[in-house]
């Protein structure tokens, strides 16, 4: 180690990433990662576009559109239409859903007699298609039971459930995802950013300054490494900022532990890409590389949409050579519950990044080579 | 004209097989990360743990527990007082709890409302709301309605619900999208970067031939990607059903690689090096890929960002080729997926040829 060569190199680092005016792309891209992805990304779907074909045109199952229309789950239309048509708008991807009120729905409700709706969900979307068949279901079954209670002589049981979500009371989206997104945010851009700074400059020879200098290999990382990582220690905090101030996520840990992970985890992105870019010979594979390796993973085992409990077999295992997934768990804590160190699960999880960082970071210095390859 | 034409496209692809790790990357994204995807991805809960708290002595609760079974839940585990099964969630061991108080029963047997009090662990969202809505519809079968109403639903083109179909599709196009955008614009700025790009201009060759030659040659990589995955992965390993014509995906896919390499083109115009390629493909390529409406309806979002889709082309391709797979939708209904696609290609290529189409 000598701390001059360092000094003089991570300058010369800095300066470079300055005048190339990365700046401000630095920190566009966690910005927009968490503004857009945080308003964009919903786990409840609403305003499906459904179709009622009352075929009764009574007054109860007029009551029943009704209680479709005023779901905000559903932009509900009525039409009079056949069948076969209204399987066409579907096939067109002009409706989620149709139902098909039968045409003695009122007699027989009346009655108490068997009465059959028929609903019809396009299924190419299987995750939506089973959330819309659930909210179908509870409003007709909602409504019979209403009906019921209004009148007594249909004696029913009736079983109400009252959810209450812990962390998040009102179950708002924004709480569930964007402490998620901090973690996306953190694995991406610091990836990219350093995934091209050693290979820039063995596709440009500049690399043999380094070949033929003093400096040895970890000054020459530590030097490579400590521009990114200061110019991302800002990043965690304006993304903090963001979730807490504009989706007005709740705080409920510690800061402390929040910013030695992110910053722990920032390590570890930078030198997954610093890895990339020490195995790589040009700038393209390089890009390509990282782009592969970490904008998809990087959102499908973040568990913001994909619970990593009910992943099986191959990805189940992909997600655990991932460092999101750690991370996320250390985010989510630090901002819905907050129980912090005093849960084994974090202690474990800070001591795998921790596990992620050295390893990443030893190889690299191993597959760095101080002389040209043949 | 002709010959120049084909020539930089054989050149073009004689670098891309020459450069092996790009091949081996590129053909890893197009099989294995599809795969991986396509296997174990599920967005259902499974093995969802729950707890319980039971005040009642039994009976109707156990009956409604009962119901609770593989391979969506864990069989339900057993708490003697509230407090333990908060800090069992706490702990993130049970996911969802269930407490039935003392007067559920009874008010059960009087035909009264009778209240089940559900804990969730919200932190998991996703699991959470569709956690809540099973139990809503077990419960809801539970609650005997004296009206014999039978609600029959038919799930069109996918009636399993079969995730996998969906997976690996969504991932296909991803990568796809991934790889038309980078490839070109990686190509167009390594020149620009090296110098080369001005002596390209220089020659008698029109530049928007050449601008047209360098990105159907890479084009052709992603499409010769395409049939691999669609082949191999998707009808091969998944047995994918395609319901619409098979002409009309390719198509597509031909259109819509032309409009990323656009996108492509674009990035490599404003940028001035391969750093600034890097972050501005990323900055455009993650909200294209995660906001067209694959993860989220597109309805579903925010207004300003469903206007902003209008301008995603992978929102037409996506509905375009769920159409195609699953749909069944006819050539001529797909006519507004291929609409929205030229469309936006032909501004990115008019804006394209202008910024880097000439010399001065």
């Amino acid at each position: 180690m000598n701390i001059g060569v360092i000094k003089a190199y991570t300058l010369k680092e800095f300066k470079e990433l300055m005048r190339t005016r990365m700046i401000f792309t630095v920190y566009a891209l966690p910005l927009t990662i968490l503004v857009l992805f945080g308003y964009g990304i919903r786990m409840e779907v609403t305003h499906s576009r459904i179709l009622i074909i009352d075929n009764d045109q009574s007054k109860l199952s007029g009551e029943l559109v009704e209680k479709f229309k005023h779901s905000k789950y559903f932009n509900t239309t009525e039409a009079n239409i056949s069948e076969s048509k209204a399987l066409k708008l579907i096939k067109q991807a002009k409706k989620d859903a149709i139902i098909i009120i039968p045409t003695s729905f009122e007699k027989r409700l009346i009655k108490a007699q068997k009465i059959d709706i028929a609903i019809f969900i396009d299924g190419s979307f299987p995750n939506r298609a089973h959330t819309i068949e659930n909210y179908i279901e509870s409003v007709i079954i909602n409504y019979l039971q209403n009906y019921a209670q209004r009148y007594p002589t249909f004696s029913t049981n009736i079983i109400a459930i009252n959810p209450r979500s812990l962390f998040n009371q009102a179950m708002r989206d924004e709480d569930a995802i964007v402490p998620g997104l901090i973690g996306l945010a953190l694995f991406v851009s610091p990836a990219i950013l350093t995934a091209l700074l050693i290979v820039k400059e063995k596709e440009k020879g500049t690399i043999f300054n380094f070949y033929a200098s003093s400096i040895n290999k970890e000054d020459f990382l530590i030097a490579k490494l400590i521009p990114p990582f200061l110019l991302h220690s800002v990043s965690v905090l304006i993304l903090f900022l963001i979730a807490v101030y504009l989706f007005r996520v709740p705080f409920r840990g510690s800061f402390a532990l929040y910013w030695f992970s992110s910053e722990l985890y920032v390590l570890v992105s930078l030198s997954v890409g610093l890895l990339v870019s020490i195995v790589t010979r040009s700038q393209i594979v390089a890009l390509v590389l990282t782009v592969i390796i970490t904008i998809l993973p990087g959102f499908l085992y973040s568990g913001i949409i994909l619970p990593i409990s009910s992943m099986s077999r191959e990805s189940y295992i992909e997600a655990h050579m991932f460092p999101v997934m750690y991370y996320n768990h250390i985010a989510y804590d630090t901002f819905l519950i907050g129980q912090g160190l005093s849960s084994k699960k974090i202690v474990l999880y800070l001591i795998i990044l921790m596990g992620f960082a050295c390893v990443l970071l030893n190889l690299g210095w191993f597959l760095l080579k101080k002389e040209l390859k043949k | 004209m002709i010959k120049a034409f084909l020539s930089i496209v054989a050149k073009e692809l004689l670098d891309f097989l020459r450069s092996w790790g790009l091949v081996v990357v590129v053909l890893y994204s197009f099989t294995v990360d599809v795969y991986i995807a396509g296997s174990g991805m599920q967005i259902e809960p499974k093995n969802v743990s729950v707890g319980y708290v039971d005040y009642t002595g039994g009976g109707i609760s156990q009956k409604i527990l009962f119901h609770l079974h593989e391979p969506e839940f864990v069989a339900p585990k057993r708490f003697l007082s509230q407090k333990q099964l908060s800090e069992a969630i706490f702990n993130k061991e049970i996911m969802v709890g269930i407490v039935f108080d003392q007067d559920f029963e009874k008010n059960y047997r009087k035909h009264k409302k009778a209240t089940i009090d559900v804990l969730l662990d919200a932190t998991a969202a996703s699991q959470s709301f569709i956690t809540l809505s099973y139990l809503q519809n077990i419960v809801l079968n539970f609650s005997k309605l004296n009206i014999p109403i039978d609600i029959d639903i038919h799930k069109l083109f996918n009636p399993n619900s079969d995730e996998r179909y969906f997976m690996a599709l969504v991932e296909l196009l991803s990568v796809v999208t991934m790889l038309s955008i980078l490839l070109p614009a990686v190509v167009f700025v390594r020149e620009k970067e090296e110098g080369t790009w001005d002596i390209m201009l220089l020659m008698p060759v029109d530049p928007k031939i050449v601008i047209l030659a360098k990105s159907l040659s890479q084009i052709i990589i992603i499409m010769a990607g395409v049939v691999i995955t669609v082949g191999l992965v998707l009808f091969g390993t998944f047995n994918i059903p395609m319901n619409g014509p098979f002409f009309a995906f390719l198509l597509l896919t031909f259109f819509y690689a032309f409009t990323s390499a656009g996108i492509g083109l674009f990035i490599a115009s404003v940028s001035e090096g391969m750093m600034q390629t890097a972050q501005l493909s990323m900055l455009i390529m993650m909200p294209l890929i995660f906001l067209s409406g694959a993860w989220t309806p597109v309805y579903a979002m925010h207004p300003i960002l469903e206007k902003l889709s209008l301008l995603s082309p992978l929102r037409y391709y996506i509905e375009g080729c769920e159409s195609i797979f699953f749909r069944g939708t006819s050539f001529i209904d797909l006519w507004q997926y291929f609409a929205g696609v030229l469309v936006l290609g032909s501004v990115l290529y008019w804006y394209g040829f202008r910024k880097i189409g000439k010399l001065f």
